[in-house]
C-alpha cells in the first residue's frame, strides 16, 4: 500500500495526469487518532485487512480485466477541517471514486457539500448518524449509510426496547447521554420512542470529558429508575457502570451503543446489562467459520491481540464492505461508474461476517446480537436478523 | 520590505499556476486562520497581552453572521457588521474587567480563557438558537457585486481564494495603519514596560483596551468566512485548541511581525497534509517542531529572517 | 436533598484532592523555579499507565506498583526538564508552548503504545461505605487520605526544613541563593522531579478509580491550574484547599444547576478570585 507524497502529487497536477492502471482506488476518511478514534480505528483496521487479502489473492476480475485495490486511508483526527481537505485530495489528486467513511457526524456535515458536487461521480458510504438525514434525498444519490438505524420497523432500537419491556416489564428508564452530537441524536430518537411506548423517562446530559459521575448518578438514583440507559462511548460507559454499581444504587443497564466490556468488568455489581452489539465476537468466533477466519487473519496481519471489544464496530464501512463493493463492481460490470455500482449494491444481499443489504434509501440493514448479561457473568446472546 | 512585496505578489498570482482544488483549499484555510493569527499578534506580539479570547469571537461571529443572514434576510457582508460590533462589545466588557484590575500577563491569559470557556458552554447549551452540539449547516454563500454580472455568489475555490486573500490583505493593512500611528507606539511602549509607559503619561488601560477591541473586531470576520466556507458551524469553533493553534502559528511565524503569523499559518495548515505519516507520528512531529521553534528559533521564522538580513546589512 | 448535597460535598472534596495534587505540582514548579509546566497532566498520565502496566500486566500488587510508577513519571519529568523546561525559566509563554509541544508528543506516544481504547485496572478495593442514601467508594477514601498526607508532608517538609527555606530563597532571588550556598541547578532538578513524581502519584491513584485513556491529562491540568490559582500560586496548603473548593463547587453546583454547565461554576469562581484577590485565597503578596 504505497502512499503518494504531496510533492509528487503536485507535480502530477501540473504534468499530464497518468493513465489509470488496473487499480481501483478506495479512499477512506475516518478518525484513526484523536479523542473519537474509537469510531474510525476499527473501520480502518478492517478495510486494510480486506484490501490486503483481495490483492494477495490476485485481485478481482471485472469483465475481462483483473484489478487490484489501492486503499488510501487518511486520518481525519475527528476534525471537520482536516477531513474537508483530505476528501478534496482523495477526489482530485488521487481520483478515488469510492469513499469509505466517515463515522463521525460533525465530519460528515462538513464534507457533505463538497461531496455533493460530485453527485453521480462518487460513492460515499459511512456510518455517521447524521447521514440518515440526507441518505435517499435528492442530490444525494452518491450517499449511503452503512450502519443500522435505531428507529423504524427494522430499527434495532425499536426491537430492543420492545424486547426490554416484554422480558423485564420496565416502566421507568433514565437516560444519561453526552452533551454532543451523538447524545443529541440519541435524544431525538429515544425520547419520543419511549414516550410512544408508554415508558416514563428522564434525560440527563454530561459534559464530554467527565470522569466522575457521582453527582448526576446520585440525582438519577433518587428518581429510582428501572434501568439506566447510558451514552454511546465506551470510554464513558466503563466509568458510568462502575460508579453506578459501586454504591449499589443503580444496577440495571440498557445500551444501544458501546460494548459488552463494561458489563463484564462489573459483572458482580450489575443485576442486568442488556446491550446491542453488532456481533458478539467471542461466541461468533466459535460458531461461525467466517468469523473465526477473520479473527485469525486479523491476528496474523496485525500481530496483535484481536480487539473483541472494538470489533463490533467493523460493522460499518469495514471488512465486509470492501468485499461487498468488489461484488457489486462485478455485478455492475464496471469499476468506473459509481452510480452503476451503487445500483448493484442496492439490489444485492452480501453474506459475510454480517448479512448486509440496503433499504430503498440506501441505509444498511444487517443482523445483530443483543447480549443479556446477568449478575455473576452468565450471558445469553439473542441473534436478531431483520433480513 | 521587498520580501513582503514578493510574498503578496506570489499569493495574488498563485491561482494562475495552481489550479487544484486541494491546494487552493489549503491556502483558503491558511488565509482565514491568518486573519485570526495576525489580529492575535496585534494584541500579543505588539501589545504584549496573551489573550485566549480569540475562539470566543471566532465562534460567536460565525454563529451571528449566519443567523442574522438567514433570519433577517441580510446579505453576508451586512451580517458581518453586527457580529463585529458584538465582538467589540464582548471585548470591551472582558477587556475592561481584566485591564481595570491590572491583571498580569499570566492571569490575563487565564481569565480570558475562563471567559472564553464560559461563552463556549453558553453557546453549546443554547439549543434553541445555536442548535447546540448538533451545529448549523450553512448552505448559503456570500455574495459580492461584480461589475458586469451584478450580484454573484462566491463559489468555487478560486473565488474563495481571492475573497479570503483580499480579506486578509485588508486586515493586515488596517493593523499596519494602527501600528504606524501613535496607537502603535503606545502598544509598543506597553509591551516593553507597562509601568514605565504609565509614568510617561500613556493611558495604559485605554490602549490595552483599544488593542484588544480592534484585534477581536477584525478577528470576527474570520468567523463568518470560515463558517460559510466550511458550511458547518458548531461549538467546536470556540474550543481551546483554536487558541493553541493560533498561538502556535504566531510563535512559529514570528511574533511582533505582521507577516510572521501568515507564514506560521501556512506552515501549520499545510504541513499536516505534506507529511504523509502515521497520524500519531505526525502529532509527535508537530510537538517537536513547536518545541524546536521555541527553544532554538524564538523569534519565529520571519523574525529570524529579519534578524539575518539586518545583520547582513540588507 | 440534603443527602444529595452532603454526598456531593464529600465526593467533591475527594475529587478536589486529586486536582490539588496536580495543583501542588504546578505551584511548586512555578513558585520555586518560575517554570510553567502545563504538561503536568501528561506526567499524571504516565504514572497512571505505568501503574496499569505494572499492576495488570506485570502482576504486581497495586500498592507495590504505585512507587515505581511515580519514579517513572519523575524520570520522564527529569528528562523533560533537562532537555526543554529549564530553558523556559521565568518565560511564561515559552513554558506554555513547550508544554503544548510535550503534550502532543506524550499523548501520541501513549496512543501508539496503548491505542485510544480505554483500559481499566482491576478493582483494588471494591465496595462502598453506605450511610443512608450516600455511598462513598472505599477506594476514594483511601485516595483522599493518601493525597492529604502527601500534601501535608510536603508542606511540613518545605516549611520546616533547611531544604525548604533554600527553595524559597531561590524563588525570591536565585543569585543570592546561589551565593548563600544553595546548589541551584540541583534544586531546580529536585523540584521538577518531585512535582512530576507527585503528578505520577496522582495518576497512579486515578488508575484505581477510573478508566485510562491517552488524553486523560488534559482536563486535570486545567483543573489543577484553576485550583492552584484559586489557592494561590506559591501556597502549598492552598493548592489542597483550592482543589477541594473547586471540587465541591462543581459537585454541589451540579445538583442544583444543569450538569452541562459544571465546568463553568469553577471558572466563574476563578475569575472572581483573580479579580478581587489575585494572590488567591491563601497566597501572600
Amino acid at each position: 500500500m504505497k502512499r503518494v507524497s504531496l510533492i509528487l502529487a503536485v507535480l502530477a497536477l501540473i504534468a499530464a495526469p497518468a493513465a489509470a492502471q488496473d487499480v481501483v482506488k478506495i479512499g477512506q476518511i475516518e478518525a484513526q487518532t484523536g479523542a473519537n478514534a474509537i469510531y474510525g480505528w476499527m473501520s480502518s483496521q478492517g478495510t486494510a485487512l480486506a484490501v490486503d487479502e483481495i490483492n494477495k489473492a490476485g485481485g478481482f476480475k471485472v469483465g475481462n480485466k483483473t484489478y487490484k485495490l489501492q486503499l488510501i486511508a487518511l486520518d481525519t483526527r475527528g476534525e471537520p477541517k482536516e477531513a474537508t481537505v483530505q476528501l478534496k485530495r482523495l477526489v482530485e489528486v488521487d481520483q478515488a471514486k469510492y469513499i469509505f467513511g466517515p463515522f463521525l457526524s460533525n465530519v460528515f456535515l462538513a464534507v457533505r457539500p463538497y461531496a455533493a458536487e460530485f453527485n453521480g461521480k462518487l460513492l460515499m458510504w459511512g456510518g455517521a448518524t447524521r447521514i440518515h438525514d440526507y441518505v435517499g434525498t435528492p442530490g444525494h444519490e452518491f450517499l449511503m449509510r452503512t450502519w443500522n438505524w435505531d428507529a423504524g420497523k427494522n430499527g434495532f432500537g425499536e426491537l430492543m426496547v420492545d424486547n426490554l419491556v416484554k422480558t423485564t416489564g420496565a416502566k421507568k428508564i433514565a437516560m444519561l447521554f453526552q452533551n454532543d452530537q451523538g447524545g443529541k441524536v440519541l435524544e431525538d430518537i429515544y425520547v419520543p420512542m419511549l414516550k410512544q411506548k408508554g415508558i416514563e423517562s428522564r434525560l440527563d446530559y454530561f459534559e464530554p470529558g467527565t470522569k466522575d459521575f457521582s453527582a448526576v448518578l446520585a440525582k438519577i438514583a433518587a428518581w429510582k429508575p428501572d434501568f439506566l440507559f447510558p451514552g454511546y462511548a465506551d470510554s464513558y460507559i466503563y466509568d458510568i457502570v462502575r460508579q453506578a454499581t459501586e454504591t449499589g444504587q443503580l444496577t440495571k443497564f440498557f445500551l444501544v451503543r458501546g460494548s459488552l466490556g463494561p458489563g463484564l468488568k462489573n459483572k458482580d455489581g450489575i443485576e442486568e446489562y442488556m446491550v446491542y452489539v453488532p456481533k458478539h465476537f467471542e461466541e461468533a468466533e466459535k460458531k461461525d467459520p467466517k468469523v473465526a477466519k477473520f479473527v485469525k487473519a486479523y491476528k496474523d496481519f496485525y500481530k496483535r491481540d484481536f480487539p473483541y471489544d472494538q470489533a463490533p464496530l467493523c460493522s460499518s464501512s469495514c471488512y465486509d464492505h470492501v468485499y461487498m463493493l468488489v461484488e457489486a463492481m462485478k455485478k455492475a460490470g464496471t469499476v468506473d461508474d459509481p452510480a452503476a455500482v451503487k445500483k448493484a449494491l442496492m439490489s444485492m444481499t452480501y453474506d459475510g461476517l454480517w448479512k448486509i443489504r440496503f433499504d430503498d434509501k440506501g441505509e444498511a440493514i444487517f443482523n445483530f446480537d443483543v447480549v443479556r448479561l446477568k449478575k455473576g457473568g452468565a450471558l445469553e446472546v439473542q441473534h436478531i436478523n431483520p433480513n | 520590505m521587498t520580501g513582503q512585496a514578493l510574498l503578496w505578489g506570489v499569493l495574488y498570482a498563485l491561482p494562475i499556476f495552481v489550479r487544484g482544488d486541494f491546494l487552493l483549499t489549503i491556502f483558503i484555510f491558511t488565509f482565514i486562520y491568518a486573519i485570526l493569527a495576525v489580529t492575535f499578534d496585534l494584541i500579543f506580539g505588539f501589545t504584549g497581552q496573551l489573550s485566549m479570547f480569540h475562539p470566543a469571537v471566532f465562534g460567536v461571529s460565525a454563529y451571528m453572521t449566519y443567523l442574522l443572514a438567514t433570519n433577517c434576510k441580510l446579505p453576508f457582508w451586512i451580517a458581518t457588521l453586527p457580529s463585529a460590533a458584538a465582538a467589540v462589545v464582548l471585548a470591551l466588557i472582558v477587556g475592561s474587567i481584566c485591564f481595570k484590575f491590572r491583571l498580569k500577563t499570566f492571569y490575563f491569559a487565564v481569565v480570558t480563557l475562563a471567559f472564553s470557556e464560559m461563552i463556549r458552554l453558553f453557546v453549546m447549551n443554547w439549543n434553541s438558537v445555536t442548535n447546540g452540539t448538533l451545529g448549523l449547516v450553512v448552505a448559503a454563500k456570500p455574495t459580492i457585486y461584480w461589475p458586469g454580472s451584478g450580484i454573484v455568489p462566491i463559489k468555487g475555490p478560486i473565488a474563495w481564494y481571492y475573497l479570503t486573500l483580499v480579506c486578509l490583505s485588508l486586515t493586515v493593512l488596517v493593523c499596519a495603519r494602527c501600528l504606524r500611528s501613535w496607537m502603535g507606539r503606545c502598544f509598543g511602549a506597553i509591551r516593553l514596560n507597562e509601568d514605565l509607559a504609565r509614568t510617561l503619561g500613556i493611558n495604559v488601560f485605554r490602549y490595552k483596551l483599544l488593542s484588544f477591541a480592534v484585534g477581536n473586531a477584525l478577528a470576527s470576520f474570520a468567523g463568518g468566512l470560515y463558517g460559510y466556507y466550511t458550511g458547518y458551524i458548531d461549538p467546536g469553533y470556540l474550543g481551546i485548541n483554536q487558541s493553541m493553534e493560533v498561538l502556535a502559528m504566531v510563535l512559529l511565524g514570528g511574533q511582533g511581525t505582521l507577516i510572521g503569523p501568515i507564514v506560521g499559518s501556512l506552515v501549520l495548515t499545510g504541513l499536516p497534509h505534506a507529511i504523509d505519516l502515521r497520524a500519531e507520528i505526525r502529532a509527535i512531529l508537530y510537538g517537536a517542531i513547536l518545541i524546536f521553534t521555541i527553544l532554538v528559533m524564538p523569534r519565529g521564522i520571519v523574525g529570524t529572517l529579519n534578524a539575518w538580513r539586518a545583520k547582513r546589512g540588507a | 436533598m440534603t443527602q444529595l448535597v452532603l454526598g456531593q460535598v464529600l465526593n467533591g472534596s475527594i475529587i478536589g484532592a486529586m486536582y490539588g495534587i496536580i495543583a501542588l505540582g504546578i505551584t511548586l514548579t512555578f513558585g520555586i523555579t518560575g517554570i510553567v509546566n502545563f504538561a503536568l497532566g501528561e506526567f499524571m498520565m504516565i504514572g497512571a499507565y505505568a501503574t496499569y502496566a505494572l499492576a495488570e500486566r506485570g502482576g504486581l500488587p497495586y500498592p507495590v506498583a504505585v512507587i515505581p510508577a511515580c519514579l517513572i513519571a519523575a524520570a520522564a519529568g527529569y528528562l523533560s526538564n533537562k532537555a526543554f523546561f529549564r530553558f523556559t525559566r521565568n518565560n511564561l509563554v515559552n513554558g506554555l508552548l513547550v508544554s503544548i509541544g510535550l503534550i502532543s508528543i506524550f499523548e501520541s506516544a501513549s496512543m501508539l503504545l496503548w491505542t485510544a481504547t480505554p483500559v481499566e485496572m482491576h478493582f483494588v478495593l471494591p465496595g462502598a461505605l453506605r450511610v443512608g442514601d450516600i455511598g462513598l467508594p472505599k477506594m476514594k477514601l483511601v485516595v483522599f487520605a493518601v493525597i492529604v498526607i502527601v500534601i501535608v508532608v510536603t508542606y511540613l517538609g518545605l516549611a520546616r526544613t533547611w531544604l525548604g527555606r533554600a527553595a524559597f530563597a531561590y524563588a525570591q532571588n536565585p543569585e543570592a541563593a546561589m551565593l548563600m550556598g544553595v546548589h541551584t541547578p540541583r534544586l531546580e532538578t529536585a523540584v521538577m522531579l518531585y512535582s512530576t513524581g507527585l503528578a505520577g502519584l496522582g495518576g497512579a491513584l486515578y488508575a484505581s478509580l477510573y478508566s485510562l485513556e491517552p488524553a486523560m491529562g488534559g482536563v486535570y491540568v486545567l483543573k489543577g491550574m484553576e485550583a492552584a490559582i484559586l489557592g494561590g500560586i506559591g501556597s502549598l496548603m492552598g493548592s489542597l484547599w483550592g482543589g477541594v473548593i473547586l471540587g465541591v463547587i462543581e459537585g454541589v453546583g451540579s445538583i442544583f444547576l444543569p450538569t452541562a454547565f459544571r465546568d463553568a461554576y469553577g471558572l466563574a469562581v476563578l475569575v472572581a478570585i483573580l479579580l478581587f484577590r489575585p494572590s488567591g485565597l491563601f497566597g501572600d503578596e
